[in-house]
């Protein structure tokens, strides 16, 4: 890994140069809601905002759409189909430490048996990811999952200093990717401003869970909580926004959209949330986390506690999209800290 | 298939604007795909011919007098699969209204001193009636759910509604939330089909689908409630398309 420097003009003329060679999908400020950010494929770089806040969606609908036609089919006999694999490389711009966390996270998961090879096939067009450090909203805890110097997949990682940016060059890809730009060499003035910038990030981030991640999966793992899950649930829709925004959630379901000649279609996957009270359903009619308040739960279980289980890290990168997200105003940190507090009392009057 | 098998199609229309109708003449061109699959019979709205002989019925609009339900059980019998077609037939919608009052007030208002010449029932949506085979939400009915219903039928296919709120479409596409505009929107707890629609155009979403199997009323008071609303508006913005059966949002209030 080498560092440099990239000035404000020389980045503009960078992400033209490859907006002109690939797909490049950036941060973009709403024109309706300014102030508010969404990922898009960008027509010029003018329509990037590298110093944006935390967008709706997260940066993985670049590989991972929502909605996602993976085959034509036709049928009944003979049935064939046909994979739909039209889509070439791009490349990913102004992804935040979290976020990168979070690709990262996805890629351990799908990459885990049994591998998803539709996911492999599109992050393997992922030419480039270039990362970008960030000021925190009241939402951000990243701190409090280790995620705030993330660098994950990225490439290059720029961090704003005085004269423009202060560039990680992380892999062989990233330099190529460079090219003639930025040939400046850090000064000591250079790092001390990024070294400033991180702190200051640090300093601003105000939401903390109050426990360690260690901590709080051994709390979710002793249980007990029920009454805490209640009353989260009596305020919650069960809408799903919570976890379509979460940029560590994997789960999706796969629907059929038949033509109306009736023997063509197109097999579709979307993106799809354990809050819906369907989402457990299966044959028979049985649901095994049919009450609301099961559903809240296994939220929490699958981030801090069955997934660091199995991997050793909470998947869930405190990027805060789930709090922003939700019309009921449930807050992740707020309720992780009313369950650690709750079982503390507990504890104590045993 | 030759033409003597294909089914045969047919449209009625009980109290309501006729839209959803219309919103299915405006496939225009995926209609003709639809007639290489069945025969249309009947379609006052659209054409003249009419005939009393068919296997498909599609339903737009409310029941609200005594004559509809003898008219719906006729079609009923004499169809193999009925279904109901837009927000009038499926949940009561606009007609509805009416039931939160009585019905000889509802007569004299509209009919003023000719109130005795009409009758009027509490208006109820096509299933309150007879068993209903397959819905299309919508108001107006949802095209991409009409025609998925469409096939459905022809493959011989349960078709069961989404059981999701409008959220969940509204965040696929990556909208930004009408709450962060400072507005008000029911798509929490409305049944999703649309697209999301109303709020990808920014507007917000007034629960023109129907209510999810089990909507938290109690959370949606909570966050209405927080945006300044009393009770009666709050169960005023549900009742625009929402009314039947009668919503207990007053009673939880009351409760708790
Ligand atoms: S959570 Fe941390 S890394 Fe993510 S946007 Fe906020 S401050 Fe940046
Ligand atoms: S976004 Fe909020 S209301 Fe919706 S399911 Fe998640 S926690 Fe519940
Ligand atoms: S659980 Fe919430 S804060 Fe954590 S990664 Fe998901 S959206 Fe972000
Ligand atoms: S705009 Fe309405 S439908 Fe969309 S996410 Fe917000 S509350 Fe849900
Ligand atoms: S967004 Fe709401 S009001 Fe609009 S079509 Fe959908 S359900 Fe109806």
């Amino acid at each position: 890994m080498s560092i440099c420097v990239i000035e404000h003009d020389e980045l503009c003329a960078l992400v033209e140069r490859l907006i002109r060679q690939w797909p490049v999908m950036g941060p973009r400020q709403r024109k309706q809601q300014p102030g508010f950010y969404y990922f898009d494929w960008l027509r010029s770089a003018d329509e990037l905002v590298w110093d944006y806040v935390t967008t709706t969606l997260p940066p993985k609908k670049a590989f991972f759409p929502p909605r996602e036609p993976f085959l034509e089919f036709s049928r009944p006999d003979p049935a064939k189909v046909r994979p739909i694999t039209d889509q070439g490389p791009f490349v990913l711009l102004g992804v935040h430490p979290c976020d990168l966390a979070a690709i990262e996270q996805l890629d351990i998961a799908y990459s885990d048996n049994a591998a998803d090879g539709r996911y492999l096939a599109n992050r393997a067009r992922t030419t480039a990811i270039i990362g970008v450090d960030c000021w925190p909203d009241e939402y951000c805890f990243c701190t409090s999952v280790g995620t705030e110097q993330a660098r994950g997949p990225a490439d290059l990682f720029l961090t704003p200093i005085g004269r423009g940016y202060l560039v990680e060059v992380r892999t062989p890809r990233g330099q190529k990717l460079l090219g003639d730009t930025a040939q400046l060499l850090a000064t000591d003035e250079d790092e001390a401003d990024a070294a400033y910038f991180r702190s200051e990030k640090q300093r601003r981030i105000t939401a903390q869970l109050e426990t360690t991640v260690e901590q709080f999966a051994d709390i979710l793992a002793e249980g007990g909580l029920t009454e805490v899950w209640q009353k989260v649930a009596d305020r919650c829709y069960s809408c799903g926004s919570c976890n379509l925004v979460c940029p560590t959630c994997f789960c999706f379901d796969i629907n059929d959209d038949i033509n109306l000649d009736l023997t063509t279609g197109t097999r579709i996957r979307t993106w799809d949330s354990c809050q819906l009270p369907d989402f457990a359903l299966v044959a028979g009619g049985y649901n095994f986390r049919r009450e609301r308040w099961e559903r809240v739960r296994h939220r929490w279980h699958r981030k801090f506690l069955y997934l660091y289980t199995q991997y050793g890290q909470p998947f869930c990168t405190g990027c805060g999209r789930c709090s922003r997200a939700c019309t009921a105003d449930i807050n992740l940190v707020e309720v992780s800290n009313d369950l650690i507090a709750y079982a503390q009392r507990e504890k104590r009057n045993v | 298939m030759t033409t003597q098998t294909k089914p045969r199609v047919a449209f009625f229309d009980f109290a309501c604007c006729e839209g959803c109708q219309l919103e299915v003449l405006s496939l225009e061109e995926q209609l003709l795909d639809m007639v290489e699959l069945v025969d249309i019979v009947t379609w006052r709205e659209a054409m003249s011919e009419k005939s009393d002989d068919y296997d498909i019925a599609f339903c737009e609009g409310s029941i609200t007098r005594e004559a509809d339900i003898e008219r719906i059980k006729h079609i009923r019998e004499t169809a193999d699969i009925l279904v109901s077609l837009g927000a009038c037939a499926t949940i009561g919608c606009h007609n509805a209204l009416k039931n939160q009052f009585s019905m000889d007030e509802v007569l004299y208002i509209v009919y003023g001193d000719r109130a005795e010449w009409f009758d009027t029932i509490p208006a109820r949506p096509i299933s309150a009636v007879v068993p209903v085979d397959y819905q299309v939400n919508g108001c107006p009915a949802s095209l991409p759910e009409f025609l998925t219903v469409f096939k459905h039928i022809l493959m011989g296919k349960e078709y069961k509604p989404p059981n999701q709120p409008v959220c969940v479409e509204c965040k696929l596409k990556d909208n930004l939330c009408v709450y962060d505009k400072g507005l008000l929107c029911l798509g929490p707890v409305t049944r999703c089909g649309c697209d999301a629609i109303c709020t990808s155009y920014g507007h917000t979403c007034f629960g023109c689908r129907g209510l999810v199997d089990e909507p938290n009323l109690n959370a949606a008071q909570d966050v209405l409630a927080k945006y300044g609303l009393s009770v009666e508006e709050i169960v005023g913005k549900f009742r625009v398309y929402n009314n039947w059966p009668e919503l207990s949002l007053e009673e939880s209030q009351s409760d708790g």
